[in-house]
């Protein structure tokens, strides 16, 4: 596990980045800590809060999942993907609102999503699940809106210098959206449990996990046909992030958190995303090793 | 902390906020869902009044107390000299300054550890927790052999140096850095047959004569001779290595000066002032350039 530990933290340096990680078999609760309790910004890996938030509402009954939402193009939280970069109206059901925030991050969806269950049902799920260190402050289009204030006039491309970036509220954890690596392999080993939600919710809630797009960072580390990887991302300038459960043919099953603070300010950082598949691989490898850390240490179950 | 004085201030603290933070049981106390979401928050609370409390102490002690500052080694004598010369005609009357030698890495290491409260960093770097002066880039010329074919010109264009090894210093001292140099060379056509790890100038000087190799390096710390002793564009450095600036100014060193959020002062100040005014005058650094084109992709999550 030290050896683990010394080349996860040596993948995190050669490739120029801060990073924290915890990685826990599911099954067993053995774990990998590397800086597992720091304060990160979540970014959109708070997403999966909210999905987690809109199931347990639609258990309780408060929504019913296929309840049309109209989506007017006007006003819509920006973002490159999903109904932010669709130019016209559209009427979808929540929970294809759901897959749309899932599968490519649409911040409009998502924003559409919080408007329904609101910023509080969020962090009132993340406490009754335990999450201490986990807290939404604001909407994903109110993270964005601090992102362009702080950034001033010069807009998107000043955010490559870094005397603009260290001044970003959205990158302090203590004035953004913000958890924990252990919160979130917390989390997601809830969800996996089927502790957070009913069977049949937590299955949707996996199903979409599932189904997100991106190829470059946990996935990238478990390059084998046989192996599920599931997952929710986070980006912003400097920082990368993805949580997510790899699960094997054999049944081993792993709850990963990596969130990074790149070096570089450049808005392509092709090395900060495969390194968070290099430290996930490197420690599912670990965990998966014969008499990996101690066995049944889920502490407070 | 003896329980009754301890529940009592629970209580006290529980009427104060109106919000119920645990469950009493006869047997077990837990938190309540109101006291978990204060929690973090008070956490936070906590951290800030520390880093309050080091503030007002740095204060209190700012007029015959010490700073604690840091340089990269890659500055010129010149530029050392006129920043302390700087610091201390600033009016820091009774400040003692201690002044280290630190690679970027080891500054930010020692920020994390509150055993530094200023330093002159090398960008890119995480500058998370951290405020910064203005950047500031330092152009790289290149020092080559005197009878290589491009030592014949004002200026080099990176692509001239094709079949020449590259002298850098080792990776692992700033990957970002060391790899946003060799992309910028590849982009400007030369990728070097091979790379070769030096650090200290010597060595590097005695690699440049022996093996036809290049290096890059800061006009303030490889030119012995000065402008107006010398030709404006290049400068003979000793035995039969040159420097000549690059065509375009490619590449840079881009410093700022850095201090922890929050703590920054009327000592800091003077410290980011006078190193700001030395690398200006002394070695010749200009303010950032201007950020190139921005086309970001949709994997970015965000847009503004």
């Amino acid at each position: 596990m030290t050896d683990a530990l010394t080349r996860i933290h040596a993948a995190f340096a050669d490739a120029g980045v801060t990073g924290r990680l915890h990685a826990v078999d599911i099954d067993s609760g053995a774990q990998l800590d590397a800086g597992a309790d720091q304060p990160v910004c979540t970014a959109s890996v708070h997403k999966l809060c909210l999905l987690v938030t809109l199931h347990e509402q639609a258990a309780a009954g408060f929504l019913d999942l296929t309840e049309q939402v109209e989506c007017p193009p006007e006003g819509r939280t920006a973002g490159p993907t999903g109904l932010a970069a669709m130019l016209d109206g559209a009427r979808l059901s929540l929970r294809d609102l759901a897959y749309l925030m899932m599968s490519v991050s649409d911040n409009a969806a998502a924003d559409l999503l919080l408007a329904r269950v609101g910023l509080d049902a969020v962090n009132r799920t993340t406490a009754r699940l335990g999450l201490t260190g986990t807290h939404a402050v604001h909407t994903f289009g109110e993270l964005l809106a601090t992102i362009k204030e702080d950034a001033g006039p010069g807009g998107a491309r000043s955010l490559a210098d870094p005397h603009v970036v260290a001044r970003l509220r959205a990158l302090d954890p203590a004035r953004t959206n913000h958890s924990t690596p252990r919160d979130m392999t917390r989390l997601l080993a809830a969800v996996w449990r089927d502790e957070a939600c009913t069977p049949e919710h937590g299955a949707a809630i996996r199903r979409v996990l599932g189904l997100q797009v991106w190829p470059h960072r946990l996935a990238s580390g478990f390059p084998f046909d046989d192996v599920h990887v599931a997952g929710k991302t986070g980006s912003l300038p400097t920082v990368r992030n993805e949580v997510g459960v790899v699960e094997y043919p054999d049944g081993g099953r792993y709850a990963v958190a990596v969130f990074t603070r790149t070096a570089r300010t450049s808005a392509l950082q092709p090395a900060a995303d495969a390194v968070i598949g290099t430290a996930a691989r490197l420690a599912v490898d670990a965990l998966r090793a014969p008499q990996a850390g101690p066995r049944g240490a889920w502490p407070d179950r | 902390m003896a329980q009754p004085p301890l529940s009592q201030r629970i209580q006290r603290l529980e009427r104060r906020l109106g919000v119920r933070l645990f469950e009493r049981t006869s047997r077990q106390v837990a938190l309540t869902e109101p006291g978990a979401l204060l929690l973090a928050e008070a956490r936070e609370v906590l951290a800030r009044s520390e880093a309050f409390m080091a503030t007002a102490r740095r204060v209190r002690d700012g007029e015959t107390g010490l700073l604690r500052a840091a340089l990269p080694p890659d500055l010129s004598g010149e530029t050392v000299a006129a920043l302390l010369a700087g610091f201390s005609g600033a009016g820091a009357s009774g400040l003692e300054l201690e002044l280290h030698e630190l690679s970027t890495a080891q500054q930010l290491e020692r920020f994390a550890a509150h055993e530094l409260d200023v330093g002159l960093i090398h960008h890119p770097c995480d500058v998370s927790g951290l405020e910064l002066g203005p950047v500031l880039r330092r152009e790289l010329g290149v020092l080559l052999p005197r009878g290589a074919a491009a030592a014949g010109l004002d200026e080099v264009p990176l692509s001239s140096l094709t079949g020449h090894d590259l002298i850098l210093f080792p990776r692992a001292g700033a990957p970002a850095v060391y790899d946003d140099l060799l992309t910028t060379c590849a982009r400007n056509g030369y990728t070097p047959p091979a790379v070769r790890h030096a650090l200290g100038s010597s060595f590097v000087r005695g690699l440049v004569l022996s093996t036809e190799a290049v290096a890059f390096g800061p006009r303030d710390t490889h030119g012995h001779a000065k402008e107006g002793t010398e030709a404006a564009a290049g400068v003979d450095t000793e035995k039969g290595v040159v420097w000549r600036p690059l065509t375009g100014a490619p590449l840079a060193l881009r410093h700022s000066v850095a201090w922890p959020a929050g703590r920054g002062d009327a000592a800091v100040s003077a410290f980011a002032e006078a190193a700001t005014h030395a690398l200006r005058t002394t070695a010749g650094a200009a303010p950032d350039l201007p950020a190139r084109p921005l086309h970001l992709r949709p994997a970015s999550e965000y847009w503004l």
